[in-house]
């Protein structure tokens, strides 16, 4: 008896507690995306991407169907394992390579597929003359849109044709007080042998210092592109800590301030902004010689990005997410526009090391009173959300919750204003908003993370890039409609280690018998499928005093 | 039929003849003649002269023929080539001259030859082998030859004739004893003379005749029947031969190279390349681990897809379209729920009909459903199920693969439909079966190779459609768990060796050893499943059938293959409180089965459902009434006289009937209550929940309805053979007319038959009577009369072995077989 078992769908069961489950998980973790952890069974993803990514590793189609076979409890159907070798054989059939006398040039092990992409109706246009049997010239401006079309045509072609150097600028790891740790170190080298390609890590893993690492090794100027200013200024700080790079030499590329240095950070919202339908901050990435363009949240990265990525295949890229799923399912597109996962390790493996911390999760279901119930049912379909889940009857459980936790940093996460508003006063804590200055912000985060201050109630505008390490309790009272993202984004808030190693705990406090409560579902599932310990229960036994 | 009466049982003298020979043939050999050639005996020949003749008719010749092998073939057209008695000789080949002329090892040749004895395509007349006379207009051009020189010259006229005589040296005219043509033969007939006539042609004419020599004999000569004149005037090279009779002009523009030239320039051989041997199968060789283990796991989803496959068309039945079979939508969608591709799914919804689970309900505007068979099929064990799919695959003529191809009006042909019944589908996958099966231990035979040999093994059936064939059996085989990686599972070999072994089907017999072997690899069922927190629950294998119905009806299934993935959600427990499981009951089931602690979300879950469950409640009412005075409802509920109206009050001024309305109207009028009718609207329409099945009947007919007639067992074949010679008796024992009396009407002996049945009945002999059956049909028959009353004779049939009553006025004619 084996540990593994293999659906028709396509995913892999992993019971963990066997014996051998360390051991499988290794070797199917190359060719299958974790796609839910809950405590007992794992379950995997094989899909083509997964194993294309795999082929980029350097594993093999036979590597794959011997690890089938050896870990599979039960005999794997025949027609998958043939399914798996078809769509692995495909990738890396065509190649680009950098000729020195045709330039850029797809040449195919397999004259049959070059037929077939030749005649493509979406790819004419890319290519030039045909050179011989096996290869034919492309246009190098085209080199990202081809990556793309053959992707979608299923003929996902390697890339070969090398990468600029790009402007020299000395940039080394300060490591005084501190050390990379030995899978930051492997991403780093990972990403940087294979060229091009994207790092999976879990919120509060360190994806800044992986980025850093990157940097000292391509030692060049560098573009890091981020998701909004609070992680500007956040990475800039980083870099400033974790290498030798002086303030001079970071420049912020942003809505106020437009400075190109050696190493430059700039917004996803600047980029993508448009004046009279151009892009007009186009010319960054003409403005030097970039060695290097870090993405961070790749996941998040705008279309328009992407398109503007298609014409950067000459550069190094490296992409760093803590997922790989999008909501807008363009997983396709970073796989080729990007390059292939480089590297990964899930959660709960990082978890299990202490670099990140553990997490309880709790849900306290609010009853609503009669009169809310009422009204809840006569409200306008649009308004339903935001009325329960910024119902009053909320804030006293809330208020309890925080007495309990008293002593500890304690965030309060929502997404209504006015809600946030009438909590912070209730509470007496002061409310990060959308309209609060940045200044005022990085002063509440810092008394946040100095001790000054216990309680923070915060907008959405927390969800991404801001690090709050020594938050040990969050406490969500609204969400967007249950978003996964949304819902990793504000857990990764709380995984940073705590010096005292305490475990963080995870409230959401819902409205009963409500889409809210739906929404919670998701949420719920969400977490668990994460390996989180997941409980739920009811205002009224939180408010007498039950032990949670 | 051929009245060959006088033919008895020893020719003595006379030429001898094939049926002669075959009734000189053991009944063994006759029984291994019907089990080669069933179509010989559907039905049973009257004696063997009617056997002779219908073994020697041309469709059955060719249908036996086609199950030759290359090398039988080889063989036997070298005895049609050989033995043509416008040759020269006698007709018929002695084994000598034969493998001589075929350079094959005695061995194989022996064997080839009385395997084409056994099919009674070739008999022995003495020493001499000779094939039945049809084999002659079937294989016009055996081994690649033309026709005799005889045969080719008998067209000719006789002018052309002598002229060829003259350039050839020969006296023309009659005087040359049988004429030109005869000398032409004689002097071409023999080594020497080709080699002179050769040399006159000269060396240049060589090269035309290499062209015809292996075969295809004819050519295409521009007017070549006024070609070839005196061999002084003639030309060009082919002139010289078709002067010198070396080419025969058979048409206009046509040429053929005579037997005996051929014969003469291939050095006596008949064969470049005899195949005596099958090509050898190769391929990978992949471990036998993992070809047990990949068969038996596709094996085991297959026999899971079907399940599933019919559970969901029991739900949402897919129509039966207008035209017969499944629309291309309602497959696609099958097959997304199976997640496979649509001819995977094709193969099994093909394959659940032939098996007899499938049927359209007979409904104008039908659908298709599981018929009953399928719920005694869900609860046989793993093997049975399979063996049953698989035997229905491999004897239906239906090819799931070709649906979705274009007929000849260019519609595409749908599963279940028309169009996709091919007659020899069966016969391809038991010779693919049986080729797989053949193949070395750790061999897992490629397609090519496959293909190979069976061109080698059916060398008349080639083509594109039987290639199409054969490629799809093999794949079909694979998806459904005979192959593993390309080679045959040990299942799979023990199938093929017991498939005929006995008559009932295999998934009916006690013990098969396929059936063991493959239960040994399929997994055992489990009652433990895996609960988890985000509220799914994992079957790590397959379930005992109670427990897995039981959570599938909690739970939604998320995902199958070896193990089944369940998840909980709010609507799924909500099902399970529908179908009245209480909430306890069901944490009690899980914590039962689960091998793990249950998670506190579910528990949480299954409360916070049955705490909403039932608050709303919904009743069924055919119509009510109303009155705003409670107290004439109250009276009306009192009233014993309305018990038969099932009123239920609803509440003080409702009350709800279950009867229909007119019934109710009518009935409180009687009662002298005078109800007025309120307009109608809001009746609640009844639900009918069970799950649907066809009628039995129209699912037996699925998969009976091959052409090819099948092989009757070793039981029936000696029967058969006993009814033959019995015929035989009757048609051939010596009798002597009963002579009718003078001024009887002629044609018409009635009374004298009758007359002679009734002394035959006294006197408690033995009769020959000719008879006419009810279709028409003449045979013979011995009998031993016991009555004559009503123009019916009742006797004892010596030939059929049972007492019969014949009409009199169908019987032909009568013997006395026991006077002397």
């Amino acid at each position: 008896m084996s540990c593994l078992i293999v659906q028709s769908d396509k995913t892999l069961l992993l019971e963990v507690d066997h014996e051998l489950a360390d051991e499988c998980r290794r070797t199917i973790a190359p060719f299958a995306e974790l796609e839910r952890a809950p405590e007992h069974v794992h379950t995997y993803r094989v899909t083509p991407l997964a194993l294309w990514n795999a082929r980029a590793a350097g594993h093999d189609a036979e590597q794959v169907v011997d690890a089938f076979i050896t870990y599979s409890r039960f005999p794997v159907p025949h027609s998958l394992l043939v399914d798996i070798a078809e769509t692995m054989d495909r990738y890396g059939r065509l190649r680009l390579h950098s000729d020195p006398t045709h330039g850029l040039v797809l040449h195919a092990l397999d004259t049959a597929v070059l037929e077939e992409v030749v005649r493509a109706k979406k790819i004419k246009g890319m290519l030039g003359e045909r050179i011989d049997e096996e290869s034919v010239a492309v246009h190098p401006s085209e080199r990202g849109n081809l990556k793309q079309a053959l992707l979608k045509l299923g003929w996902p072609a390697e890339d070969y044709a090398g990468y600029v150097d790009g402007e020299a600028h000395a940039i080394e790891l300060a490591e005084e007080d501190w050390e990379l740790r030995g899978y930051q170190r492997d991403a780093a080298e990972n990403f940087y042998s294979g060229g091009s390609g994207v790092v999976v890590l879990p919120c509060g893993a360190g994806k800044t210092i992986v980025g850093a690492a990157a940097m000292s090794m391509a030692r060049s100027t560098t573009l890091i592109l981020v998701t909004n200013t609070v992680a500007v200024h956040q990475w800039r700080t980083e870099l400033l800590h974790r290498t030798n790079l002086t303030e001079d030499e970071i420049g912020e590329y942003s809505g106020t301030r437009k400075d190109i240095r050696p190493v430059t950070i700039a917004t996803y919202q600047v980029m993508a902004a448009r004046k009279k339908g151009v892009h007009s901050h186009l010319e960054l990435f003409e403005a030097r010689d970039w060695g290097l363009i870090i993405y961070d949240e790749v996941h998040l990265l705008p279309a328009p990005i992407f398109r503007m990525t298609a014409d950067l295949q000459a550069r190094r890229r490296l992409g760093l997410t803590a997922t790989l799923v999008r909501e807008d399912g363009r997983e396709g597109d970073v796989f080729s526009l990007i390059g292939p996962k480089r590297y990964d390790a899930p959660w709960k493996q990082m978890e299990n090391q202490g670099w990140i911390a553990p997490a309880d999760c709790v849900e306290v279901r609010v009853n609503l009173t009669e009169s809310e119930r009422l009204a809840y049912a006569t409200a306008d379909p649009e308004d339903r959300y935001r009325f329960c889940a910024s119902s009053a009857s909320k804030t006293e459980v809330v208020r309890e919750l925080v007495r309990r936790h008293e002593g500890e940093q304690t965030l309060i996460i929502g997404t209504y204003i006015d809600q946030l508003d009438e909590l912070g006063e209730s509470l007496g804590a002061p409310v990060i908003k959308g309209d609060t200055r940045v200044k005022e912000r990085e002063r509440l985060f810092e008394e946040f993370r100095s001790g000054e201050l216990h309680t923070l109630v915060v907008s959405k505008v927390a969800n991404f890039s801001i690090d709050l390490p020594e938050a040990g309790v969050a406490i969500q009272v609204s969400g967007s409609f249950g978003s996964r993202q949304e819902e990793a984004q504000r857990l990764g808030r709380l995984l940073r280690p705590k010096t005292d190693s305490r475990s963080a705990r995870f409230y959401a406090v819902t409205a009963r018998d409500t889409v809210d409560q739906d929404f919670a579902a998701h949420r719920q599932r969400f977490l668990a499928e994460q390996g989180y310990a997941y409980r739920i229960a009811d205002a009224g036994d939180v408010l007498a005093g039950d032990e949670l | 039929m051929i009245d060959d009466a006088d033919a008895g049982r020893d020719t003595g003298g006379r030429p001898p003849t094939f049926t002669a020979w075959l009734r000189n043939r053991t009944d063994a050999q006759l029984a291994a003649l019907f089990a080669l050639r069933p179509d010989l005996v559907t039905p049973v020949p009257a004696d063997i002269a009617a056997l002779a003749s219908r073994a020697t008719a041309r469709p059955a010749v060719l249908r036996v023929l086609d199950r030759l092998d290359r090398f039988g073939l080889q063989v036997l057209e070298g005895l049609v080539a050989l033995g043509d008695e416008r040759l020269g000789g006698a007709a018929g080949v002695e084994r000598g001259r034969l493998a001589a002329a075929l350079g094959a090892g005695t061995d194989r040749l022996d064997e080839a030859v009385s395997g084409l004895l056994a099919g009674a395509l070739v008999w022995e007349d003495g020493p001499r082998l000779r094939p039945v006379s049809i084999l002659g207009d079937i294989l016009r051009t055996p081994a690649g030859l033309g026709q005799p020189l005889r045969a080719v010259l008998a067209e000719r006229p006789a002018d052309a004739l002598d002229r060829v005589a003259g350039a050839l040296g020969l006296g023309t005219g009659r005087s040359a004893g049988g004429g030109p043509a005869e000398s032409i033969a004689a002097a071409l007939g023999d080594a020497a003379g080709v080699d002179k006539a050769l040399d006159l042609a000269g060396p240049e004419a060589r090269p035309v005749l290499d062209r015809l020599m292996w075969g295809p004999p004819q050519g295409t000569v521009q007017g070549a029947s006024d070609r070839g004149g005196a061999l002084s005037a003639a030309a060009s090279p082919i002139d010289r031969l078709l002067s010198l009779g070396l080419l025969v002009p058979t048409a206009a523009d046509t040429v053929v190279l005579p037997r005996e030239i051929a014969l003469h320039l291939r050095g006596g051989a008949l064969f470049q390349q005899v195949e005596a041997d099958p090509p050898r199968l190769t391929g990978a060789q992949p471990s036998a681990g993992t070809v047990v283990r990949t068969a038996a796991g596709q094996a085991f989803t297959a026999m899971r897809s079907v399940a599933e496959l019919l559970e969901r068309w029991a739900e949402e039945p897919p129509g039966v379209l207008r035209s017969g079979g499944l629309g291309a939508r309602d497959l696609r969608r099958t097959a997304r729920e199976l997640d496979t591709d649509e001819t995977t799914a094709a193969l099994f919804v093909e394959t659940a009909r032939a098996a007899g689970l499938l049927a359209a309900d007979d409904e104008v505007g039908g659908e298709w459903l599981p018929t009953p068979e399928f719920d005694l099929w869900r609860e046989a064990p793993g093997e049975r199920r399979w063996l049953r799919l698989v035997e229905a695959w491999l004897r239906s003529p239906r090819v799931a693969s070709l649906c979705g191809t274009k007929d000849s009006r260019g519609r595409s042909r749908p599963v279940l439909g028309e169009g996709l019944d091919r007659r020899s589908a069966p016969e391809v996958r038991l010779d693919v079966l049986g080729v797989l099966a053949g193949a070395p231990e750790d061999l897992a035979p490629d397609e090519e190779s496959v293909a190979a040999r069976l061109a080698w093994l059916r060398p008349r059936r080639q083509g594109p459609a039987y290639a199409e064939l054969v490629s799809a059996a093999l794949n079909e085989a694979a998806l459904l768990g005979l192959t593993g990686r390309g080679a045959p599972a040990p299942h799979t070999r023990a199938l093929v060796e017991e498939l005929d072994a006995e008559d009932v089907p295999l998934a009916e017999r006690d013990t098969t050893s396929a059936g063991e072997r493959l239960a040994a690899e399929l997994p055992e069922p489990l009652e433990t499943v895996l609960v988890q927190g985000d509220l799914t629950a994992v079957a790590p294998g397959p379930l005992v059938p109670q427990l897995a119905r039981e959570l599938a009806l909690a739970a939604d299934v998320e995902s199958t293959g070896g193990a089944t993935v369940y998840r909980f959600t709010e609507s799924s427990i909500r099902r399970a409180l529908d179908a009245g499981r209480g909430a306890d009951d069901l944490i009690a089931l899980l914590e039962r089965h689960s091998s793990t602690e249950l998670p506190q979300p579910l528990r949480y879950l299954v409360n916070d459902v049955a705490r909403r469950h039932g608050r709303l409640r919904i009743g069924t009412a055919s119509c009510y009434l109303r009155c705003d005075e409670p107290t004439v409802l109250d009276e009306l509920s009192g009233d014993r006289r309305a018990a038969d109206l099932q009123l239920f009050r609803l509440a003080p001024t409702v009350v709800a009937s279950r009867s229909t309305r007119p019934v109710l109207m009518g009935r409180l009028e009687e009662l002298g209550y005078h109800p007025v009718a309120e307009s109608a609207d809001g009746t609640v329409q009844l639900t009918g929940t069970a799950a649907r099945r066809a009628a039995p009947a129209s699912a037996a007919s699925a998969s009976r309805d091959l052409d090819e007639p099948t092989a009757p067992n070793a039981q029936l074949r000696l029967a058969a053979v006993r009814a033959v010679r019995a015929g035989d008796e009757a048609a051939t024992t010596a009798r002597r007319p009963v002579d009718a009396p003078d001024g009887a009407p002629p044609r018409s002996p009635t009374n004298a038959t009758l007359t002679a049945l009734s002394e035959a009945a006294t006197q408690g002999r033995r009769v020959w009577i000719g008879y006419l059956d009810p279709e028409g049909r003449a045979s013979s028959r011995i009998v031993e009369p016991a009555r004559v009353e009503g123009g019916f004779l009742t006797a004892y049939d010596a030939t059929r072995a049972a007492v019969h009553r014949f009409a009199v006025h169908r019987i032909t004619g009568i013997a006395d077989l026991d006077a002397s």
